[in-house]
């Protein structure tokens, strides 16, 4: 097992939450993640970063809204 | 998720093989999205019902992803009013340009280039943003991000427990806050999901724009996040102590 140590880590932290990493790269952190607190850590307020926007932004239509758009596509036939 | 679910590849019935025949960049400018009338066309005999099946696959697949256009639009727009205009002008776009729309390509990420233009090309002429055009006044956003990574570990996994704490509220003002550019790359990532090449095609910037936005997008919503834990009582630790607004 390699560690890439913290400073690779935390300069792609943002890469591996949003999985744009190579495999090799993606590994790296994983197991420097395993292994460092300080940078597990800082991972995690990424993530909770992360879910709590996808919580917060889901919206639902307003019926209006989808009966207005239907309409348009209705009289566009 | 349920994103994934509805991004599932939607074969081409037989009879409508002539949509697979499309540009490879399909929008590349707006105003492609509004010329291309490929409903009026070609062959009389089978206008009509090749028109009434377009409609009908464009219902199908692309309807369902209403809900997350509007969701979007409010953060772009931030007022339900002009989120539904958005989202209305959109779907007609939308509809208008389909045929162009290669199947099996992603959808969601193509009606995702049209609101995204037509919210730059439209909307965000109207409003006023505070950010936009003043890239200096962000500087110190970065200085500040610079000075958080420092932090200890303790006062970081209190970071993420008062995060998780903020009503829902918070984190849509906070995001209100960012400048529009870097609200939307973060929006577009860590909503929608969308791939850093997804999200360069739909703002139309290299990916390494869309890196350092979503960096710098994501520094400033952590900091206005801990100011508003803060302010709420719900984190002890100090974390900088720089102003964030």
């Amino acid at each position: 097992m390699t560690d890439c140590g913290c400073d690779k880590a935390k300069a792609e932290l943002e890469e591996y939450l949003h999985r744009e990493l190579s495999p090799e790269d993606f590994q790296d952190i994983t197991d420097h993640l395993d292994n460092c607190e300080d940078c597990s850590t800082e991972h995690l307020v990424g993530i909770t970063l992360t879910l709590k926007m996808q919580k917060a932004c889901q919206e639902k239509a307003p019926e209006e809204l989808r009966a207005a758009i239907l309409a348009k596509l209705e009289s566009a036939r | 998720m349920l994103a994934q679910v509805l991004e599932r590849d939607t074969r081409v019935p037989g009879d409508l093989d002539w949509a697979l025949m499309s540009t490879e960049t399909p929008l590349e400018g707006d105003d492609q999205a509004g010329t291309a009338t490929p409903l009026e066309g070609d062959d009389q005999g089978t206008d009509a019902s090749t028109a009434e099946a377009l409609r009908t696959l464009f219902e199908e697949q692309a309807l369902p992803y209403m809900d997350q256009l509007y969701a979007a639009a409010m953060r772009m727009t931030r007022n339900p009013a002009d989120a539904a205009d958005l989202v209305q002008e959109t779907f007609v776009k939308a509809f208008q340009a389909f045929g162009q729309y290669t199947q099996g390509t992603n959808l969601k990420a193509w009606l995702y280039r049209i609101q995204t233009n037509t919210f730059i090309n439209t909307y965000r002429k109207k409003q006023r943003d505070p950010f936009q055009g003043s890239i200096d006044d962000l500087e110190e956003w970065q200085v500040g991000g610079a000075e958080s990574v420092t932090q200890s570990r303790s006062t970081r996994s209190a970071e993420a427990e008062a995060i998780d704490h903020l009503p829902d509220s918070d984190v849509k003002e906070a995001l209100q806050a960012v400048p529009e550019d870097f609200r939307l790359a973060v929006y577009l990532a860590d909503v929608e999901g969308f791939s850093y090449q997804d999200i360069a095609d739909i703002m139309k910037t290299p990916v390494g724009t869309v890196m350092s936005r979503l960096h710098r997008g994501r520094r400033m919503l952590r900091e206005l996040l801990a100011d508003y834990a803060r302010e709420r009582g719900i984190v002890a630790a100090p974390t900088s102590s720089r102003s964030t607004k």
